[in-house]
């Protein structure tokens, strides 16, 4: 009986000890989903929404590193057949349990979601059949071998069959059909306001340490920043990099700053047999592409100082690159550094190719797409003018103006950028450096029709290998080989920013996501 | 009014002039009705004009700036998805079979689907219409409330201190960019002293099921310092209409005439300099509010307001051409409606433009 009262006593201390909810957790984000169908749009506004919600049957950590989500593990019977163990005892937010029909109805749906603006449907592309074993197996043949299968179709979020079979997208933004397996439960959205979610219980996986969180949507910088600052909000990510200086130094602050994913660099444009915007010195078209050749390539990306670049124009939010794919994803390849500065390299380069005297040029850029983007292509004018050519202009365009006409070939030589979303650099070389082949889906980004035949055919040899370690190995062999030509000249990697109230910390990454969950209280 | 002050027929007291009076009457004010109406008919007609030229001028517009699956895509996506995207927006067919398909599900009231939300264009504008609504509002009054009374006091104080501080204030009213007096505002109200939130609608309360910010506290603590950013402006072009307006009237010979009778200056001000100098005010007030609705997106953005400003600036960058075609065409059907709502207004309440109009 004394046993049983002192134990009561405890429970009861323990309890009012514990307040109700772990915290209150406030984040100032600077994009907006478009919808919480979590199978309406992948772009990364998008994903980011649906992590907080949604389960994946891979996890990807906050540097796109592939960990097992809803699939505990898998396996690999033959090239074509791959059976996929999934997590027991896994259940929705409204407590229904997670099984196998929720993976099949999901992966179905996905190419399926009436006008999508960004669909997965590359993710499921390669699927053939999906057999249920057991409520917690499932097999999957593919029409092709695809060594990626688990990288595609873990990217797809899981929804429940039950609560989405004939729902609409808007259906999820009522919050109707909204349940998910993720670590938190869809409360409301208001949109360009804020999106309400509470911790779920029942998650499989680490309870986060904030239960009841808000994130209030808000684009400008300024505003974002105040709203901290104010104590609107506990957290605000894509901070300019112009307020790191101040914040770092400011006593209450902690600001978090990590690589990204994304690239800046230099197209130059091989498409044509006259390079839009290039000529001679005195301003007639030249009587070939001068950046056909890869030593005139080479010597562009020789007379760049990108660390001068990173440092004056971004506030140090750069990471100097010699190739696409950034440290820490697979197919990275060490061995690769960036191009320092050598003007005397550059102009024997030139002189090699026929053009001792140079060439006139001319820039492009957009001037709203990432931070800096018009002082960068100003300070590359400079830098290619003091490296021996003539510039004969530079242009800086809204993005919604400039990604078309880039991508219609109007411009010789542009700045662009390409972010990662995957745990390796393959889908950035396919899309960007293997020849364009509108037919085969295979060089889609690449503005600048660099082709190289043996590049592409190692390419399809580590795509083709299913070992991940060795294809890493061969994706960055191939990085190597392709690079020493130059394709594209590489600048840096954008850094990014999160400010927060001391007290806090996040763990952030190439995946460039602002999650709840990875709110941490700092010690 | 007008007719009845000069011939009433209780003054003239014959039976035929009274007839003849009513003729007259019932001629002119048929008259007058029908050239309201034709007038409000043919306005109308241009209306619809304008809307159907306004839309032809923003769908090819949009076409022309850039391709909306370049934006709408993810940076690793396939020929396959973009095919296939472009075939479910209808992206892939030629642009005046596009313009033919949205004029016509236009006429039956549809005015397409947005492509970043997948919700009908208009449905997306009316989901923050509101929002902007009460912000434009709330600035209106606050700048005619505190507008009028500033303008009256400094233009029956010519010259003096008072006229000469309200003066130079309003200088600034409309000299300050919106974008840094909003910045200030948030600096010192909600950084330094922390007295006012500066970020969002709050929560706002619900009155007849209808949600606004008005019922309450939070949410109209919300509103304050976005209201005030906005009406600023405003209200120096108030100040200064209202003071030019009172020093035109005040040596008008029938202000003397109200003087000699006895009125005190305060009821020579308030009631009769007052009703003068408001017919101009009406209108610039009415040419004001449509301008707040659609200009107040510098205000939105600062203050992260939820309402359809930010939405537009957000659909022209992802070039979300259904909702920049209907939000354009509601921001010009609200244009006409207050032009012409004040152009009624504004014969109404003055007799001469009315008699000008038979």
């Amino acid at each position: 009986m004394k046993f049983l009262r002192r134990t009561a006593l405890a429970a009861l201390l323990a309890a009012a000890a514990l307040p109700a909810h772990a915290a209150d957790l406030t984040i100032g984000r600077a994009s907006e989903q478009s919808s919480i169908d979590p199978q309406f749009s992948r772009t990364g506004n998008n994903q980011m929404t649906a992590t907080m919600i949604f389960g994946r049957l891979a996890d990807f950590d906050e540097n796109l590193q592939m960990q097992p989500g809803l699939a505990e593990s898998w396996k690999n019977i033959d090239p074509l057949t791959w059976e996929i163990n999934l997590r027991t005892g896994v259940t929705f937010h409204d407590g229904s349990p997670f099984t196998a029909d929720d993976v099949i109805f999901s992966l179905e749906r996905t190419d399926e979601v009436p006008n999508s603006p960004a669909p997965f449907t590359d993710m499921v592309s390669a699927i053939g059949a999906m057999e249920k074993l057991d409520d917690h197996t499932i097999r999957i043949t593919t029409n092709v071998p695809a060594p990626t299968l688990m990288e595609d179709i873990g990217r797809v979020f899981i929804v429940s069959k039950a609560a989405t079979d004939g729902m609409t997208s808007d259906d999820f933004n009522s919050g109707k059909a909204a349940i998910g397996t993720g670590p938190y439960k869809f409360l409301s959205w208001s949109p360009n306001e804020s999106l309400k979610l509470e911790g779920y219980d029942g998650y499989w996986g680490d309870k986060p340490d904030f239960k009841d969180v808000e994130i209030r949507f808000i684009s400008n910088d300024a505003a974002r920043v105040s709203a901290l600052l104010s104590g609107a909000v506990d957290l605000i990510d894509a901070v300019p990099p112009e307020d790191i200086g101040w914040f770092a130094k400011t006593e209450g602050m902690n600001v978090v700053s990590t690589a990204s994913g994304r690239v800046i660099y230099l197209g130059l444009s091989m498409r044509e047999d006259q390079a839009p915007g290039v000529t001679d010195l005195e301003g007639n078209p030249l009587p070939e592409n001068p950046f056909r050749d890869a030593r005139v390539r080479k010597a562009i990306s020789l007379m760049i100082d990108r660390e001068l670049i990173v440092d004056r124009i971004l506030g140090g939010s750069g990471i100097p690159a010699g190739q696409i794919g950034a440290p820490g994803l697979g197919g990275h390849a060490d061995v690769l550094g960036p191009d320092g500065r050598d003007v005397e390299k550059a102009a024997e380069l030139l002189a090699e190719a026929g053009y001792p005297d140079g060439f006139g040029i001319t820039l492009s850029s957009s001037n709203n797409r990432f931070p800096g983007d018009a002082d960068l292509v100003q300070a590359l004018g400079q830098m290619l003018a003091r490296g021996g050519l003539k510039v004969n202009g530079v242009e800086a365009l809204p993005y919604n103006v400039y990604s078309k006409a880039a991508t219609n070939g109007d411009y010789g030589a542009f700045v662009f950028s390409l972010g990662a979303s995957t745990p390796t650099t393959a889908p950035l070389l396919l899309s960007l450096l293997h020849t364009y082949d509108k037919d085969a889906k295979k060089g889609s980004f690449n503005r600048v029709r660099f082709s190289d035949p043996e590049f592409d055919a190692a390419l399809d040899v580590a795509m083709q290998e299913f070992d991940p370690a060795k294809r890493n190995a061969l994706l960055a062999d191939a990085t190597v080989n392709v690079f020493a030509g130059e394709p594209v000249v590489p600048l840096y990697w954008q850094k990014v920013h999160w400010a927060m109230k001391a007290g806090l910390s996040i763990k952030g990454g190439l995946a460039e996501a602002t999650l709840p969950q990875a709110v941490e209280k700092a010690e | 009014m007008f007719v009845h002050n000069l011939a009433s027929p209780s003054q003239v007291g014959q039976g035929g002039l009274t007839r003849r009076w009513r003729e007259h009457v019932t001629e002119t004010e048929y008259r007058a009705r029908r050239a309201m109406t034709t007038f409000v008919i043919r306005r109308l007609m241009q209306a619809v004009m304008v809307l159907f030229a306004t839309s032809l001028i923003v769908f090819v517009a949009v076409y022309a700036i850039g391709d909306p699956l370049e934006i709408l895509l993810p940076s690793d996506a396939s020929e396959t998805e973009k095919a296939q995207v472009a075939r479910s927006l209808g992206l892939d067919l030629p642009l005046p079979v596009q313009y033919g398909r949205f004029l016509w599900a236009a006429l039956h009231g549809d005015f397409g689907n947005s492509f970043v939300y997948n919700q009908p264009a208009m449905t997306v504008i009316f989901e923050r219409l509101p929002a902007t609504l009460e912000l434009t509002i709330t600035a209106l009054l606050m700048s005619l409330l505190i507008g009028l009374p500033m303008g009256l006091w400094a233009g029956n104080r010519p010259g003096t201190m008072v006229d000469e501080s309200i003066m130079t204030g309003s200088i600034l009213g409309f000299s300050l960019p919106n974008f840094w007096q909003g910045m200030m505002l948030i600096m010192i109200f909600a950084v330094w002293l922390g007295w006012l939130p500066s970020t969002g609608r709050g929560e706002p309360g619900t009155i007849f099921g209808i949600t606004t910010s008005f019922a309450s506290w939070d949410g109209i603590r919300h509103l304050i310092l976005p209201a005030i950013n906005l009406s600023l402006g405003n209200m120096a072009v108030i100040i200064r209409l209202t003071r030019t307006g009172v020093q035109e009237t005040l040596p008008l010979d029938f202000v003397k005439y109200a003087r000699a009778r006895g009125l005190s200056e305060r009821r020579i001000l308030m009631v009769h300099v007052m009703k003068i100098i408001l017919i101009p005010i009406v209108t610039v007030i009415g040419i004001e509010f449509g301008t707040l609705v659609a200009f107040a997106v510098v205000t939105e953005t600062i203050f992260a307001w939820p309402g359809v400003g930010k939405l537009i600036i957000d659909s022209i960058s992802a070039l979300d051409r259904p909702v920049v075609v209907a939000y354009i065409l509601v921001m010009v059907t609200l244009f006409i409606a207050i032009n012409l709502a004040v152009d009624v207004a504004y014969s109404l309440l003055d007799p001469r433009i009315r008699s000008r109009a038979t």
